[in-house]
């Protein structure tokens, strides 16, 4: 099982790296480039909808992305002054 | 072998688990692993047709349908029991090896069922020993959350039972088709629901992270793999194409999301991750096209493997320290590197990362939904695949491996687990690499009719090259999503708690329930119990005692009163008399005298009347 470190722990700073951060702006400063190099499949051809043609516009899955997550993150953020309780909030019930 | 052509898969697992039991801890560890692989060889040497029909209160079973649907959650069905005995080598526990084993031969029953009758047989037996898996853990929150488990699958179970019956005094038919089970509107919906509940749909959902992150380490991993997926097989057999099921499946991907990035127990996490998982699926039923369908089977096959691999990988770290509270957890990277690596690979191939299993599978449905023109299913399978990376592709990793370093020094995981997360790893990428393995047992039905080459494309070079452009979307979905989380990583901090669910409505509910019940209904007992029965009985008695013997006295008090003048007399008399109406007691001439009187006057009553 878990073992006690002999000196007395000291945790760590819970930062994300200066290092990851260049690394994951990169990462999506090369997936919008290679939109520019790639054609994309058409979505809803057949669709006369300004929102079905807004999904093949430039960028669509990077907004899409971003948007949906941090609306999630925010929802729950939310969500969680209502719903969250202690952990002993069942205790008394069957 | 010969012989398994003809017994069916589920009876060999079940059979094999009560020999085991007579075994020692090592033979039944090992028996357990070979009545798998013996499984998985059985499903392949099966032939195509149904067989074996006894006779049960005069309905003809079909204890063995085999098509290329049942034949692919049959492989998957054994082949991730294999994994997960290998892992849970460790486990010297009788009776978890044998509910494990019962479990899943009763899932592979389901799915080898061609009649109502055996199919809700092996339901129940499903659920019965799945709850052993619940119950092995033998703390007190696991005894309780597998009662709530057991008794939300039996209610389930009661649901699908009254819509079988009313199908099959409908058709009179027990056959377990689709035309069967919805040819009778009222039994179409019972069935639905009976299944619904066994699939996590929302609202009927929050059983599965109630229970599963109370069960065992291996366990979980069972659990992870067969209520949920044989209730997804049974939609594809009985509701292909019912678009109900369409807002229901991607209720539950958004739903499975937000409570994922709420909780703070690292199986919970995993738990809400099946729900959103099995959504995909659900979606895809409801589309019900051929190619939405075999997209459907490949998924529940991909995700029985990426999540059994993950449900492996926090059972590991469970094992190792004890705890599953992402606020406990972190920095175990440092020393259980490759429980590291082989989790984050299952992780992976949840969020779809190109490369692995999840993104040569349920692209199929999110293309699905597309083709068909649904255009809000579509765009919110794309949001909850952006929102599967965050929640199970990042957070669980992150929080559990890396983020703070909690000073937990755990060795890394036994060598069984690692095998065992090896080889569900090694899926991931394998068919994520190469599905043509996974796309030639697809139901043959459904790739004969497809529209595009979607599914002829299994070549690496015919998924990563040609269609280059649709993992360049896929790579900036996943990208920005990172992004998003890491930005708003301030606001995902865990905190020490619990989520509210729909469980509070027979946990809380149910206790407020019953308080209002003791309140009003014993209220009103004790209130009847008062003025009825200690107060309005007793006066009607001493009334019904003393009226007529009251009466009797005022009719005799003249008489009395010649007799006897004397007023004391009077009053002794009369005593008398009350005495003798309240005992019953008379001397038997009065008795004689008064049935005497009473004769007299019917008889008088009777000439009058004539």
């Amino acid at each position: 099982m878990s073992e006690t470190p002999e000196k007395p722990f000291v945790p760590d700073e819970p930062t994300v790296s200066r290092k990851f951060w260049i690394a994951l702006w990169l990462t999506c400063g090369v997936s919008v480039l290679l939109e520019l190099l790639v054609p994309r499949h058409v979505h809803f051809e057949s669709s006369d909808s300004a929102f079905a043609s807004a999904t093949n516009g430039f960028g669509f899955y990077v907004a899409l992305g971003f948007l949906a997550c941090s609306s999630a993150i925010l929802l729950a953020k939310g969500l969680g002054l209502l719903l969250k309780a202690k952990e002993n909030y069942y205790d008394d019930t069957p | 072998m010969t012989l398994l052509n003809s017994i069916p898969p589920g009876l060999i697992l079940i059979l094999g688990a009560i020999v085991l039991l007579l075994l020692p801890a090592t033979a039944r560890k090992a028996g357990a692993i070979a009545l798998a692989a013996l499984g998985f060889y059985a499903i392949s040497q099966l032939e195509d047709g149904e067989q074996l029909f006894p006779t049960l209160l005069g309905f003809k079973l079909t204890l063995l349908r085999v098509d290329a649907t049942s034949k692919a959650f049959g492989y998957i069905f054994t082949l991730c029991a294999f994994a997960a005995f290998i892992f849970s080598w460790h486990e010297k526990s009788r009776a978890e090896n044998t509910a494990a084993l019962v479990y899943v031969g009763s899932a592979l029953g389901v799915v080898f069922a061609g009649d109502m009758i055996t199919w809700y047989v092996c339901w129940e037996l499903m659920a019965i020993a799945s709850t052993f898996l619940v119950l092995a853990r033998k703390t007190e929150k696991s005894l309780k959350a597998a009662q709530r488990y057991i008794l939300v699958h039996l209610t389930g179970g009661l649901i699908l039972l009254a819509g079988i019956l009313l199908a099959i005094q409908a058709t009179g038919s027990i056959a377990f088709t689709s035309e069967v089970l919805t040819q009778n509107e009222m039994a179409k919906y019972f069935i639905l629901l009976g299944i619904l509940i066994n699939a996590a749909a929302v609202p009927f959902s929050s059983w599965l992270p109630d229970a599963y992150p109370e069960s065992t380490i291996m366990g979980g991993i069972f659990l992870s793999a067969y209520t949920t997926k044989t209730a997804v097989y049974t939609l594809i057999r009985g509701f292909p194409g019912e678009e109900l099921l369409i807002p229901i499946g991607c209720v539950m991907t958004l739903y499975g999301i937000i409570y994922a990035l709420l909780e703070n127990d690292m199986r919970r996490i995993l738990a809400y991750s099946i729900i959103n998982q099995v959504g995909f699926m659900v979606c895809g039923v409801g589309i019900g096209t051929n190619l939405a369908i075999a997209g459907v089977v490949a998924h529940a096959f991909c995700h029985i493997i990426y999540k059994a691999l993950l449900w492996m990988s926090a059972g590991a770290v469970l094992y190792r320290t004890g705890k599953s509270k992402c606020t406990e957890l972190g920095g175990l990277y440092k020393t259980m590197p490759i429980t590291m690596i082989l989790g984050t690979i299952g992780a992976l191939a949840i969020s779809s990362v190109p490369f692995t299993s999840g993104f040569v599978s349920k692209t199929i449905i999110v293309a699905t939904a597309e083709q068909n023109n649904y255009l809000w299913a579509w765009l919110v399978l794309e949001i909850a695949s952006a929102g599967v990376f965050l929640h199970a592709g990042i957070k669980f990793p992150y929080f559990v491996f890396f983020n703070v370093d909690r000073g937990l020094r755990p060795k890394e995981a036994p060598k069984p687990m690692l095998i065992g997360m090896g080889l569900l790893a090694f899926l991931c990428i394998y068919l994520g690499c190469h599905p043509a393995p996974l796309y030639d047992i697809l139901p043959l039905v459904h790739r004969s009719a497809l529209p595009e080459a979607t599914l002829e494309s299994t070549t690496f070079s015919a998924i990563y090259v040609d269609h280059f452009a649709n993992v360049v979307t896929m790579f900036q979905l996943l990208a920005f999503s990172a992004l998003a989380f890491f930005v708003f990583l301030p606001l995902l901090k865990r905190t020490p708690t619990i989520s509210i669910d729909f469980d509070w409505f027979y946990r809380k509910g149910a206790k407020w329930f019953f308080w209002t019940a003791d309140k009003s209904l014993n209220g009103l007992n004790a209130a009847a119990d008062k003025y009825v029965i200690k107060t309005l009985l007793p006066a009607l008695t001493r009334f019904a005692l003393v009226a007529p013997a009251t009466l009797t006295a005022m009719a005799l008090k003249p008489v009395w009163r010649a007799m006897d003048p004397d007023e004391a007399g009077l009053a002794k008399r009369r005593d008398e008399l009350v005495a003798k109406f309240t005992t019953g007691t008379f001397p038997i001439a009065y008795s004689a005298a008064c049935v005497l009187i009473i004769l007299s006057l019917l008889v008088l009553i009777g000439r009058t009347a004539d």
